[in-house]
């Protein structure tokens, strides 16, 4: 049960109602109090204060102020007129629950009506602040246009002053050209043949630089004519020629040609080629240090194949190829010997291991690709597998057409072909 | 770029425009006039050389010219004042020099090259400093020959390769250091590798040679009539270098500092020929790019070993504008007014502008 406030007091004047309403130590709020027409309620739980007025006020413009313990009302009257009493006496409960709920529902109503009227100015508000803003934006950009316009017109008026110059300076030049072409029309046809047969000299020179023949006609040429108007003219140039060569690179074309990705890949390949030791170590532990380079074992098979001794060299190769199994080069050289040896079968082997790992195709590895095929291919022939030897030098001289002796070595065997087809 | 306030940059102003019916290749000024030719190549395949004039703010064409093989590169370099004939290098290979009152017979011809000129540069004349006019021209066939229009048939220096030696194409030629006497002058060309090489036409020797790693469109010295100051090679993925070329060292050659300006190629470097520190760029995205060079507080110094090398400044960006969305191929500054420049595009445009407070920089 609430507790009902009833120890308020109030004086009125025509106009309007004071009410003052002690709050019995409780703090109000805003939120407390529920004023509408008629109906006058402070709800401070669990105290209660309701009033339903003798006659309806203005409850916009009525106020209520909160402090020092108490609320004091000040409620401006609808109609001017005394009341009798604060609030409405013989009120029975259902007229008082009508005008309850008819407070209640008048106030959401105006509440509700005034969040729309808010929204709507807070729409007109928002306008407003667009149409301003580009009102201004407006106003730069013509501003700037207006610059823009001026400077252009400046400069175009500039121009024409200038062009109107230049105009007046043409007409007055050629007024002059005219007189003086008729008194040097004369002195140009002389002048003109001296220097051409005074020019023919220094083109008898074929060597590079003959400068003193050219300085002396030169010399020669100012002493025949002081009083030229026209410019003292050097006679051309000795003929030369300049040989150029151009910039080498790894890769020798330019950056827009290259097939940068596949040289890449390449180098890519060699690099980690160097770096994979595919090893038993436990076998070649009592092996010298440089025996375990592949480099140096390579230069001691290459040696050994130079002296003739393919047998040595194979085995230099076979020890490399087990320390790095991806150097295309041991492979090809190690082919070199089987051939040597009439190994073909192997020969062949190791030729096809070196094309394998000399992919991606680029120029670098031209040469040892050539060599590959070509051994490749003497093997093929050794063996009388005339077709894929044939096959196999037409891919060198792909590579390389150039090479007379391929060419020669193909014509031979396409000559073979044919031959024992004719035969068979 | 947006305006600053005030509008303190220069700005380049757009001041007439031409549409064209052929694609023009090289533009460039009459001298002494405000007249201006456009070099290109007409649908049907044959060379077209129009004359414009500019009146107020619209191009008038004063003269057609039709010639069989398209033109691709012209200059005013060689000639007097007086004579202005056109030097021009067609998609033949041909060097015609022409006298634009009487077009239909060349003052000078000359099938130079095998395949088609791409550049021509020329020197001498106008006034501009000494020595006998002459003309190079750069070609596919990579050779670079130099022309005297008093000699008929046979170039007077011929930069070709070496005899076996792959070819590159050369893509643009300048001349330079044509100072203190008759005798002095170099010849700079770039290729398409990105090699540029300078060759010394007293001396007949090849006097420098670098790589810029990519194909060089343009170059150009700052003055033509000047010991050798800067120079600046455009290339190709927007790069561009400022060689400081007052200090030759033994072994690093020229010092040089390059800007990256834009995505695409730069196709052309003018410098402004009333002040030799400023340069425009033209690029692959129609734009052009207008710079600054600073120079060093100091343009030389002693390396370890004491030889002299040089100290390279430092670029700065004035001004950019974008005119158009296919390249503009083609830029000349007008010698006769500050500012007045001409530039030709892929889009069958040819722009009138002008660049304006080129005095306050």
């Amino acid at each position: 049960m609430p507790l009902w406030l009833r120890e308020h007091r109030w004086h009125q004047t025509p106009t309007a109602v004071f009410l003052s309403l002690p709050l019995r130590g409780a703090r109000a709020t805003p939120a407390n109090i529920f004023c509408s027409e008629r109906y006058l309620k402070v709800s401070i739980p669990p105290f209660l204060f309701e009033a339903i007025l003798y006659a309806p006020i203005d409850d916009t413009n009525s106020t209520a102020k909160i402090g020092n313990g108490s609320i004091f009302f000040t409620l401006y009257k609808k109609e001017p007129a005394m009341w009798d009493s604060l609030t409405l006496e013989n009120a029975d409960k259902e007229k008082l629950q009508c005008l309850r709920e008819n407070a209640v529902l008048k106030a959401q109503q105006k509440a509700k009506e005034e969040t729309e009227a808010k929204k709507a100015t807070k729409e007109e508000h928002k306008k407003y602040a667009l149409e301003a803003t580009m009102k201004l934006e407006e106003a730069e950009r013509k501003r700037i246009e207006d610059l823009k316009e001026k400077e252009r017109q400046k400069v175009a008026e500039e121009l024409e002053l200038w062009k109107n110059q230049q105009k007046d300076a043409d007409k007055y030049k050629s007024i002059q050209k005219d007189g003086e072409l008729h008194q040097e029309i004369g002195q140009l046809k002389e002048r003109k043949n001296e220097k051409m047969s005074k020019t023919r000299i220094p083109y008898e020179g074929t060597s590079k630089t003959r400068p003193k023949p050219t300085k002396g006609c030169r010399g020669s040429c100012s002493i025949f004519s002081p009083n030229a108007k026209e410019e003292q003219l050097p006679s051309p140039r000795s003929a030369a020629t300049i040989k150029v060569n151009f910039t080498p690179r790894v890769f020798p074309t330019a950056l827009r040609e290259s097939r940068v990705a596949e040289e890449e890949e390449w180098l890519h390949k060699q690099a980690e080629a160097r770096r994979t030791i595919s090893a038993d170590l436990s076998e070649l532990e009592d092996l010298k240090e440089e025996e375990k380079n592949p480099d140096w074992l390579k230069d001691k098979g290459n040696k050994m194949f130079a002296m003739g001794n393919y047998l040595a060299a194979v085995n230099a190769y076979n020890l490399a190829v087990r320390l790095n199994n991806k150097l295309p080069l041991l492979y090809l050289n190690r082919a070199a010997c089987h051939l040597k040896l009439r190994n073909l079968h192997k020969a062949i082997e190791d030729t096809s291991k070196a094309l394998e790992l000399l992919t991606p195709p680029v120029p670098d590895n031209k040469d040892a690709r050539v060599k590959a095929y070509v051994r490749r291919g003497t093997a093929f022939c050794q063996l009388e597998l005339y077709t894929e030897g044939l096959q196999d030098y037409e891919a060198a001289l792909k590579i390389d057409p150039k090479n007379q002796n391929i060419e020669k070595d193909a014509e031979k065997i396409r000559h073979l072909i044919q031959g024992t087809m004719q035969g068979s | 770029m947006s305006a600053a306030p005030g509008l303190e940059r220069p700005q380049v102003v757009s001041h007439a425009q031409q549409a064209l019916n052929y694609t023009v290749f090289d533009c460039k000024w009459v001298p002494r006039s405000a007249r201006l030719l456009c070099l290109g190549s007409a649908a049907r395949g044959t060379g077209l050389v129009q004359l414009y004039e500019l009146r107020g703010a619209r191009l008038e064409l004063l003269r057609e010219i039709e010639k069989p093989k398209p033109i691709k590169c012209g200059t005013f370099g060689a000639t007097s004042l007086q004579q202005r004939y056109l030097a021009t290098g067609d998609f033949d290979g041909n060097l015609n020099i022409w006298n634009l009152e009487a077009p239909e017979i060349p003052v000078y011809s000359v099938k130079g090259h095998k395949e088609i000129i791409n550049s021509i540069d020329g020197v001498g004349g106008l006034g501009i400093g000494e020595g006998a006019p002459e003309i190079v021209t750069g070609s596919r066939d990579g050779t670079v020959k130099v022309w005297d229009p008093r000699q008929k048939d046979t170039p007077v220096a011929n930069m070709e390769p070496v005899q076996g030696e792959s070819k590159r194409d050369c893509w643009t030629v300048a001349f330079g250091s044509n100072a203190y006497n008759q005798e002095e002058r170099v010849v700079c060309a770039g290729y398409d590798n990105g090699d540029i090489k300078l060759f010394d036409l007293k001396t007949m020797s090849l006097r420098w040679e670098t790589n810029i790693k990519n194909g060089v469109c343009s170059v150009e010295f700052d003055r033509k009539d000047i010991n050798m100051n800067k120079l600046v090679a455009t290339s190709l993925e927007g790069k561009f270098h400022v060689f400081d070329m007052r200090t030759q060292h033994p072994t690093k050659g020229f010092a040089s500092v390059s800007e990256k300006a834009q995505k695409s190629t730069i196709w052309q470097v003018r410098h402004l020929p009333q002040n030799r520190d400023i340069f425009m760029t033209s690029g692959g995205s129609g734009s052009l790019h207008l710079w600054k060079y600073e120079y060093p507080a100091q343009r030389s110094k002693k390396d370890s070993e004491g030889a002299e090398m040089g100290v390279a400044g430092s670029v700065s960006l004035l001004q950019n504008v974008t005119l158009s969305t296919q390249p503009i191929s083609s830029l000349d500054w007008s010698p006769d007014k500050k500012g007045l420049c001409v530039c030709g595009a892929f889009d069958q445009t040819v722009r009138v502008l002008i660049v304006t407070k080129l005095n306050k920089i």
